[in-house]
């Protein structure tokens, strides 16, 4: 006899549920494989193909969560599993004194699949290792380059969803990264510049469209030139942010204020909560007229574009801010009723099949403007174009933060001129998108994906993509970050 | 309350089970060096908000990892699937990987073998406790807040894991390890109840926290965590804005180890070697204040020690800054064999501690200091300028003007900017270590500290 489908264990998992009369279950399982090279100074430090397979059973038993993992997917862990889930939110129901209640959803039957057009399986090893050793190669022939990296990565997930609704859904999805840094030291100073792919969700030709040796040259010019650089002096500065940096800026400052469940207080004890309460929405002024934020889980080729969420909910698109104004959360089926929408937006997801789902930020982009680049920067008499992610921290409530970079260029009446160091500039969440002054057009549209957002406990990774031009924001407070001793 | 569960735990891989699949392995792998990893982990959070409980979860994760070499090329593959066939996969594709990787001059053979020191690593209570005793505990949380008016956020959580290492050289070890875990943040302040949602906490809002972790879940001391969490919270309400810039501080042991976590970080060998790290050329140097030590003690009962590494080494007691001066630096193998570094010394259980008269409390401290910034905890510590290990991050959760041995009034957040390679030069006081977890860090014993320079960068209005 052959291993039991998945269809035949989401069934007698689901069975087990509904007779234990719980008015809601779920289960997801899911194979994921993940393979990732590293290059170090020039040696394929490491390659590991990791396999890792499971499943989740939740269960809303009287308006109480319970949920139970195994990675053991066996015709007797599946019963065990699925009872102990049971029992779990029994417990849970038992010291319950609010329920939870869950938006509607229409039963889905569907499959989701990546569309591409190299699987990044098939292609050689060797030839995987030898693209990064001549990455780090050209790297290492510019003077005064002490370290390099270079990196694959890809990752495949066979996922089934199942609930007792009836909504049954099949997944398969793939995401695909690379990436490079040069490290240099110039007179005892040392500076990194990096180059990222974004993380997108298509085969190995995102690889394979990349000019590797270019982006080498110019990571490793561009980091001796960060380390001889002067250090930027502190001040007021109109700032010019990079698509990729912006991706950042973005997702701490928009995409985790806007996450409904940090407003309720549900991770007051670890990521926090925000200051964008429930009585703010649809009246509160988050940034200028030239601030139109859009949720999209529907953009093919983005990390949260999966069809469906964790929920069973299927991706939309909506508006977070328009035109400077708060208007809209990432919700979930248990949060979205709190206030007063009938329906979730379809952002609740978790990490692996071990993990319960929780509210995450969707695919939030900036809306482009109508500028070119060389306008918004034409635009500015003193300030700093600032390209890639660096330093970053926000507060509890997503309120005070502070970001770096990964470069940085000072403008000069006009024009770029030469490149700084230590640029971190700090500032108020709303007052900081208020300062938005443009935004480019859509030719100069790039998107950015995370895989590593932190949330919950146990903490879990979330995955998003973040949309956006560049963006012009007048006299924000800049100051050198590190002073020496 | 519900009936206990009959079997909280699914039983875990035992050592013999464990060598068992290690002899299936090393049978089935034609690589030069093979070295398997086991980590079989049964786990649970029991996770409460508004004083309600929104998460019960329960999670068991079985991985086998196989590295297989062939001279200098090797390859690493890993699976959660123990079925014959899955483990031999497994090896396979290692073996497959490491017969095409390009060759890596720093790949070594697998540690010699030895005798693993004997540790403490599992509590018997843990191992018994199971969802029933985590929901007691956060019970116990949220009724304490209840009584007085306030909301609780927090989790319990425990696990017990199996925890293998072995290698065809006759490295081979095992051992159990049990973690238990509370925390919780107190919110104090304002409710208002808005149109179709529920209560919502606004307005000038205190928050208090406070988290323990220890081996044995009968050390979480849950009661006395949550009035601390209570009592900061309470103190908290209506925080004073006070200005940015520079200000003596007392940093509590979560936030003096916030700031030490990315110093241990920094000791890299090879980061040093290459002239990329921020104590470039200090081994054997001050770098500290010359009454601070830190030292490693895996044998310590309120620590979580392991007998061995994830690599296969023994942990051991070691001193990594010994009166404020640099004595080692965490070394991977290679670098460790290339400069003929014969023990590499582990860090796995700090002890961070201050030379003299100390005080016993944090009370104590705060009686002896004429006026201060009194910071519970730090949030979102990041690197600005790795050259000098300048760092920011937020204070949270109880953060308080201290004036004449008296905490006088509850501040507003503080976004701080500073290097500890600068402000562990000078202490002015400090406590017996105490211990120290934070969600920056893993488990330390840290004192408290009184230091005479902070510098705060700005304020939060929030």
């Amino acid at each position: 006899m052959g291993a039991p489908s998945w269809e035949e264990l989401a069934d007698l998992a689901l069975t087990r549920v509904r007779r234990a009369g719980a008015e809601y279950g779920d289960i997801r399982l899911q194979r994921r494989v993940i393979e990732h090279m590293r290059g170090e100074d020039r040696r394929i430090a490491s390659v590991d193909n990791d396999e890792d397979s499971g499943f989740g059973v939740r269960v809303l038993y009287r308006g109480a969560w319970g949920f139970a993992a195994s990675s053991v997917l066996s015709l007797e862990d599946v019963p065990r599993v699925a009872d102990l889930a049971v029992e779990l939110a029994k417990q849970a129901a038992s010291v319950a004194t609010e329920k939870v209640r869950l938006a509607e959803e229409p039963v889905h039957r569907d499959r989701v699949a990546t569309s591409f057009q190299i699987d990044p399986q098939v292609v050689p090893l060797e030839r995987k290792a030898s693209l990064l050793q001549e990455t780090m190669e050209v790297v290492h022939q510019r003077a005064n380059i002490v370290r390099s990296t270079a990196e694959l990565w890809w990752c495949r997930d066979r996922k089934r969803f199942q609930s007792t609704e009836g909504t049954v859904l099949d997944f398969d999805l793939l995401a695909v990264n690379g990436s490079i840094s040069a490290t240099a030291v110039f007179e005892g100073r040392c500076a990194t510049r990096s180059f990222h792919l974004p993380y997108l969700r298509q085969g190995y030709e995102l690889i394979e469209e990349t000019c590797w040796p270019e982006e080498a040259a110019r990571v490793a010019r561009e980091a001796v030139e960060k380390a001889r650089a002067p250090a930027v002096e502190d001040g007021i500065y109109d700032l010019v942010l990079d698509p990729e940096h912006l991706s950042l800026t973005i997702h701490e400052s928009c995409g985790h204020s806007t996450e409904l469940d940090r407003a309720l207080g549900y991770e007051a004890n670890y990521a926090g909560t925000t200051f964008l309460t429930p009585d703010k929405l649809g009246t509160f002024q988050f940034g200028s007229p030239h601030v139109t934020l859009v949720a999209d889980n529907t953009e093919p080729g983005t990390l949260a574009a999966t069809g469906y969420d964790d929920d069973g909910v299927q991706c939309q698109r909506w508006d977070i801010v328009r035109e400077g104004i708060f208007v809209g959360y990432s919700t979930s089926r248990e949060v979205a009723p709190k206030i007063g929408d009938s329906r979730s937006r379809g952002s609740n997801r978790a990490d692996g099949w071990g993990s319960i789902p929780i509210v995450r930020i969707a695919n939030i982009g900036l809306v482009p403007g109508t500028a070119s680049l060389d306008q918004l920067i034409a635009d500015v008499k003193r300030g700093i174009y600032i390209e890639g992610q660096g330093s970053y921290s926000i507060d509890q409530y997503r309120y005070n933060f502070q970001f770096g970079g990964d470069a940085f260029w000072l403008i000069e009446n006009g024009r770029r001129s030469h490149m700084v160091r230590d640029v971190i500039y700090h500032g108020i969440t709303p007052e900081f998108w208020g300062k938005c002054d443009g935004v480019a057009d859509w030719s100069h549209r790039h998107r950015y994906g995370f895989i590593t957002c932190g949330k919950g406990q146990p903490v879990q990774s979330g995955w998003m993509t973040h949309a956006a031009s560049p963006a012009l924001f007048r006299r924000v407070h800049v100051i050198r970050g590190g002073k020496g001793l | 309350m519900s009936q206990p569960f009959a079997k909280p735990w699914f039983k875990m891989t035992s050592r013999e089970e464990f060598r068992f699949l290690v002899d299936v392995i090393l049978a089935r792998s034609t690589g030069d060096h093979t070295v398997v990893t086991l980590q079989d982990e049964q786990s649970g959070t029991t996770r409460f908000a508004n004083n309600q409980v929104i998460h019960h979860v329960d999670r068991r994760c079985s991985r086998l990892t196989v590295t297989v070499s062939f001279g200098y090329r090797h390859g690493t593959a890993s699976t959660t699937d123990f079925s014959a066939g899955a483990v031999q996969n497994m090896v396979a594709r290692a073996e497959r990987i490491a017969r095409v990787a390009p060759e890596d001059l720093e790949h070594l053979p697998p540690p010699t073998p030895c005798q693993f020191p004997l540790r403490e690593t599992a509590r018997a209570e843990t191992i018994a406790a199971g969802p029933t005793r985590r929901l007691e505990y956060a019970n116990e949380a949220i009724g304490l807040c209840r009584m007085e008016n306030l909301m609780g956020a927090g989790i319990v959580s425990s696990s017990v894991a199996s925890i293998g290492i072995a290698a065809d050289n006759g490295l081979f070890g095992y051992e159990t390890r049990t973690e238990a875990e509370f925390s919780i943040t107190v919110h104090a302040g304002d409710v208002t109840t808005i149109t179709g949602a529920d209560s919502i906490r606004t307005g000038s809002m205190g928050t208090g926290w406070s988290a323990a972790s220890h081996r044995s879940i009968d050390h979480l001391r849950i009661q006395e965590r949550t009035l601390v969490a209570i009592d900061k919270a309470k103190r908290s309400r209506d925080a004073r804005e006070l200005p940015p810039g520079e200000y003596p501080v007392i940093l509590e042991p979560a936030a003096v180890a916030g700031l030490w976590c990315w110093l241990i970080q920094a000791l890299d060998a090879k980061s040093y070697e290459k002239g990329t790290s921020p104590v470039a050329g200090q081994v054997g140097k001050p770098l500290m204040d010359k009454r601070l030590t830190l030292s490693n003690d895996p044998g310590h009962p309120d620590l979580l020690g392991v007998g061995f590494t994830q690599e296969g080494l023994p942990s051991g007691p070691s001193t990594w800054i010994d009166a404020g001066c640099l004595q080692h630096l965490a070394y991977d193998r290679f670098t460790a064999q290339a400069w003929g570094i014969k023990e590499m010394p582990t860090l796995e259980a700090p002890i961070l501690s201050v030379q003299g008269s100390l005080c016993g409390t944090i009370g104590d401290l705060v009686k002896q200091i004429d006026r201060a910034i009194l910071v519970t905890n730090f949030w979102y510590i990041r690197s600005v300028n790795h050259r000098d290990l300048t760092l920011t991050g937020m204070t949270r959760d109880g953060t308080f003007l201290v004036e004449n041995g008296h905490i006088v009034c509850p501040v507003k957040n503080f976004r701080f900017h500073d290097s500890p390679l600068r402000v562990f030069r000078n202490i002015d006081a400090a406590t017996v270590p105490l211990e120290a977890v934070s969600p920056e860090t893993r488990k330390m014993l840290a004192p408290a500290m009184a230091l005479p320079r902070f510098h705060f960068s700005s304020v939060t209005r929030w």
